[in-house]
């Protein structure tokens, strides 16, 4: 396990958008899916994870469904609309445009 | 609703969520070789709060404030249902002062705010004469026939028209119906400039509204109704009106409301002499489209100036100037509505004051449960939210409480006020009135929740909830309480010094000397506006026939006829001294009356010199008058009164005969006199009055039968109406009041002020004595410890006693003082209704403090009785 990273304030909108676009997903999945792809680097304060659920389902960007999960128990499952994907595209852009010019920063 | 139910399902889901995600991180932590419960610890721990984040999920779907108001409301419902006694306490006291309020708002609403029921009522203005004076402004509506001419010709800006502001009662004869109906006299154009259009017919047109046009009249729809049955063929049917045929040329639709009571209305042929030559008219306008009030407003004032100057004004501090027509006709009841609606205000804020000092003592006793939810993990802020729900759900109940009664007050307001109170619109719980009412209590609930609630969410919770209810002396700041209860009795004195100055005002009035003897003397008035009625022959052998008939019926002491009454506002009218010490080149002005020879003896006025007036004094001989003692100090200082020669009406020269003492009357005119005074009289033999001069004056006033009884004054009723009747049966009677009552109605206005303000007060001082009452008991109870310690140690009961009520005397002793100071500014607005006492009156002032004081003294002394029960034994035994 590498070194973990508190996340920015901000990014995690930013995250679970990128986590649902890859299929629909409950709570708890996309907790895991954040921290499986970013290699257990991003730890995401489980308590800080359903307001911004509810902010971006609230927002229209994701939206959200009752199903039965894999042990057979009602959970809410939430994947991208399209609202979503265009923002997360942009939120993308502004992203690589924000970190390239930190890097060209601290690296002048 | 739809926002709670979807709030409440949504709480639901999430908890579901939260639920599923621990169980799921649970179930992880196990498989990565946690021990159980440990694992249920970690996913505990590591989420945080469920309660924080599902209120966090909820205010991020914007369900919070819904949510969270009706739950602070369900919860401050079951906090109030659980203290029967504080809440009962707080709804009625907000009940009674947002009843008055409501009450009165009522009125207010009616006379000075809603606007007037014509179109446009913006564009509606009145022609005033602005006085500005010595640090003193008013305003005057009354206008003469000269002004309205030149503001008719030349006032470009506005639509204009002139009416008489009163209305006069007159007979009205319609097939065989004789009544008596009330006229007023408007100009052509008058329906026109306030928006009117008739429901039949028309109004009056240019030519009938000149001297010697067309006799036409226009009916109130209730009138058309009442007397012709709604018939739609009415226009152009004739009546009898004052004696002569009159046209009907139009009705008025039903929901039209004049400014006087009035069944139908004539032309007012408004001219430069007679009644034009006085101040007789009034004016309303209407701003043409286009114009500016500043225009219009420039326009009437460069037409006045050179008016001011002609009439014997002076034109540096008086000019003409547009007011709204609703100010101008309201002008008179403006200061007296605000001066009550600025009392029923404080006793509002009293209440207020009251609460909150209420609300604190309760607050000191829920500390731990305050503490417990802050603990909990309550903000401070949803901590305040909470309490202010409680105090806006008080507020409610009150507000709800308080318009039921308010329904009442208005209902009692409307049957003393009629006979004081000229308002024209109707008074009533409208929409309006609920609205400010509910306003009114949603702002009493957060004013008087607001400063309890921050008070007592700044609270140590570790203190609070370690001190477990003990403390020796109780623990809590006394202040914030303390200084409400002071603030409310300073609110206290105001009240009690305004009504006193009113009380005291009344009853100088009522103790005038009248000047004359009340008892057993019954009045009746009638109208000579009549056609029939246009010589003094006619006149006269009317007045003498009726008198003599009356004289006849048995307990009749003595009759006759005046044109006006004591009490009652009489005529005003010019006249010149001729010789003696003062001659005049300018008219003086007095209050006159025509009268028959025997009118001193029936109201038994003294005759302090001279003679009485006789039936010699006829138009044949050589014209005399009778002045009062007023009119000699006035008028003729330094003079012998008798043999002194004056002028009236320009080409009628008098000598004065006799000199009767002083009666009270409305003073019309005059600086600095009060509502009743003794006003300079002229009396004038009615046998000496002549045709015009009695057509003139019969225009504005109804002369007055005066009948001296020996048994009861009712009795002699009918025999007079049967008396009249054989003279005229075409003339009736339009009515009857016994002289006590003419001098009770004369004080109507001062009666309901003093009365009004005075039970406002007394709610004030009502509630100053609960407020300090509570402040002391509260401190009993919450120093019984205290106080029982020291018994032990060896203090008396009365000391004891001492030391827990003298907070409550020294409070009130700063709430009297600071409230005197605030009392010595209010009185001076109510200098203008204050009479035959000074504003800073130092006995009103004086029983004010002191009353207060000793209302404070008994009600922080009652509580303390507790403490002769209390045994030092029994408190020890409980440490």
């Amino acid at each position: 396990m590498g070194k973990q990273v508190d996340i920015l304030q901000g990014t995690l909108d930013m995250l679970i958008l990128k986590a649902v676009s890859l299929g629909r997903l409950h709570g708890y999945g996309i907790l895991l899916r954040i921290q499986q792809i970013s290699g257990d680097a991003l730890q995401i304060p489980q308590g800080s994870l359903y307001p911004a659920l509810y902010r971006l389902e609230h927002r229209g960007w994701i939206a959200a469904e009752w199903g039965e999960s894999e042990n057979k128990r009602k959970a809410k499952y939430y994947s991208l609309t399209a609202a979503g994907r265009k923002q997360l595209k942009s939120e993308r852009q502004e992203w690589k445009r924000l970190a390239g010019a930190i890097a060209e920063v601290l690296e002048a | 609703m739809r926002l709670w139910r979807r709030g409440s399902r949504v709480a639901e889901e999430i908890a579901s969520e939260m639920d599923s995600h621990m169980e799921r991180y649970t179930a992880d932590l196990i498989a990565r070789g946690v021990e159980p419960g440990e694992a249920h610890r970690r996913a505990r721990m590591e989420f945080g709060s469920t309660a924080a984040v599902a209120e966090e999920c909820r205010e991020a779907v914007g369900l919070r404030w819904p949510d969270e108001i009706a739950r602070d409301l369900r919860y401050a419902a079951r906090v109030l249902r659980k203290s029967p006694t504080f809440t009962a306490a707080a709804v009625a006291t907000l009940a009674l002062c947002i009843g008055a309020n409501t009450a009165i708002f009522s009125v207010v609403d009616a006379v000075l705010l809603r606007p007037l029921p014509y179109p446009h009522p913006e564009q509606l203005f009145s022609v005033a004469r602005h006085f500005q004076g010595k640090g003193a402004e008013s305003y005057q509506t009354n206008v003469w026939g000269g002004l309205w001419e030149a503001l008719r010709d030349h006032a470009t800006y506005l639509d204009r028209a002139v009416f008489s502001d009163g209305s006069m009662g007159v007979n009205f004869a319609s097939g065989g119906r004789v009544e008596y109906v009330k006229q007023q006299r408007v100009s052509a154009g008058f329906f026109r400039v306030l928006g009117i259009t008739p429901r039949m017919g028309r109004e009056f047109s240019v030519e009938e509204d000149r001297a010697g046009g067309p006799a036409v009249t226009v009916l109130s729809y209730a009138l058309w109704q009442r007397v012709f049955h709604a018939d739609p063929a009415i226009v152009g049917q004739a009546v009898t009106l004052r004696g002569e045929p009159y046209t009907i040329v139009g009705v008025l639709p039903e929901q039209f409301q004049s400014s006087v009571p009035a069944d139908l209305w004539t032309p007012l042929r408004a001219s430069r002499s007679g009644e034009g030559a006085g101040s007789n008219y009034a004016i309303v306008a209407r701003l043409g489209s286009g114009a500016t009030w500043a225009q219009a407003n420039g326009q009437i004032e460069s037409i006045g100036r050179p008016l001011m100057r002609q009439f014997g004004q002076d034109p540096a501090t008086e000019r003409l100037r547009l007011i709204s027509f609703q100010r101008g006709l309201t002008y008179d009841l403006r200061r007296p509505l605000l001066i009550l609606w600025a009392a029923v205000g404080l006793v509002l804020l009293i209440g207020c004051v009251n609460i909150a000092g209420l609300l604190l003592a309760r607050a000191a006793g829920r500390t731990r449960e305050l503490a417990t939810r802050m603990a909990l993990g309550s903000g401070r802020a949803a901590l305040i939210r909470q309490l202010l729900a409680e105090s806006v759900l008080l507020g409610l109940c009150g507000g709800a409480a308080g318009a039921a009664l308010g329904w009442l007050g208005v209902r009692a307001l409307k049957f003393l006020a009629q006979d004081s109170l000229n308002v024209w619109q109707t008074v009533e719980l409208d929409w309006r009135v609920l609205a400010a009412t509910a306003g009114a209590s949603v702002l009493a609930g957060v004013l008087f929740g607001l400063y309890p609630a921050w008070v007592a969410s700044r609270l140590e919770i570790r203190a609070a909830l370690g001190e477990g209810g003990r403390g020796v002396a109780g623990g809590r700041n006394p202040w914030p309480r303390r200084v409400l209860v002071a603030g409310e009795v300073a609110l206290g004195v105001v009240l009690l010094v305004g009504a006193g100055l009113l009380i005291r005002t009344f009853a100088y009035l009522r103790g005038l000397n009248p000047g004359f003897d009340a008892r057993s003397v019954i009045t009746a008035h009638l109208s000579l506006q009549d056609a029939r009625y246009a010589t003094g022959e006619r006149v006269n052998r009317l007045f003498d026939q009726s008198l003599a008939r009356i004289r006849e019926l048995p307990g009749v002491e003595s009759a006759a006829v005046a044109l006006s009454l004591p009490y009652e506002r009489a005529l005003n009218s010019g006249f010149k001294r001729l010789d003696g010490r003062h001659v005049d080149t300018d008219y003086q002005i007095t209050n006159m009356f025509y009268a028959t020879p025997e009118v001193f003896r029936a109201l038994r006025i003294p005759l302090l010199r001279g003679r009485e007036f006789t039936a010699a004094d006829n138009s044949a001989a050589a014209g005399v008058a009778i002045v009062s003692e007023a009119f000699v100090k006035m008028y003729l200082r330094g003079d012998d009164p008798l043999g002194r020669h004056l002028d009236l009406f320009g080409d009628d020269k008098r000598e004065i005969v006799g000199v009767v003492g002083d009666i009270q009357q409305k003073s019309g005119w005059g600086e600095d006199l009060g509502p009743l005074a003794p006003m300079p009289d002229l009396y004038i033999p009615a046998a000496q009055t002549d045709g015009k001069a009695f057509q003139l004056l019969h225009t504005w006033m109804t002369p007055s039968w005066i009948v001296r009884t020996t048994g009861p004054a009712e009795g002699v009723i009918p025999g007079m109406q049967r008396a009249l009747a054989s003279v005229d049966p075409q003339l009736p009677f339009a009515g009857f009041q016994g002289m006590e009552d003419v001098r009770y109605r004369a004080l109507a206005p001062e009666r309901l002020q003093a009365a009004l303000l005075g039970a406002l007060a007394g709610l004030a001082l009502l509630l100053s004595a609960v407020g300090i009452y509570g402040l002391i008991a509260n401190s009993v109870t919450e120093r019984s410890r205290e106080l029982g310690i020291r018994m032990a140690l060896g203090a008396t009961v009365p000391q004891a006693m001492r030391a827990v009520a003298l907070p409550g005397v020294l409070l009130a002793l700063a709430g009297v003082v600071v409230g005197s100071v605030l009392a010595g500014f209010a009185a001076r607005l109510l200098r203008h209704l204050v009479w035959g006492v000074r504003p800073g009156d130092p006995l009103t002032f004086c029983a004010v403090g002191f009353g207060l004081l000793a209302v404070a003294a008994a009600a922080s002394f009652l509580p303390t009785l507790r403490v002769t029960r209390l045994s030092a034994a029994e408190t020890l035994r409980q440490e």
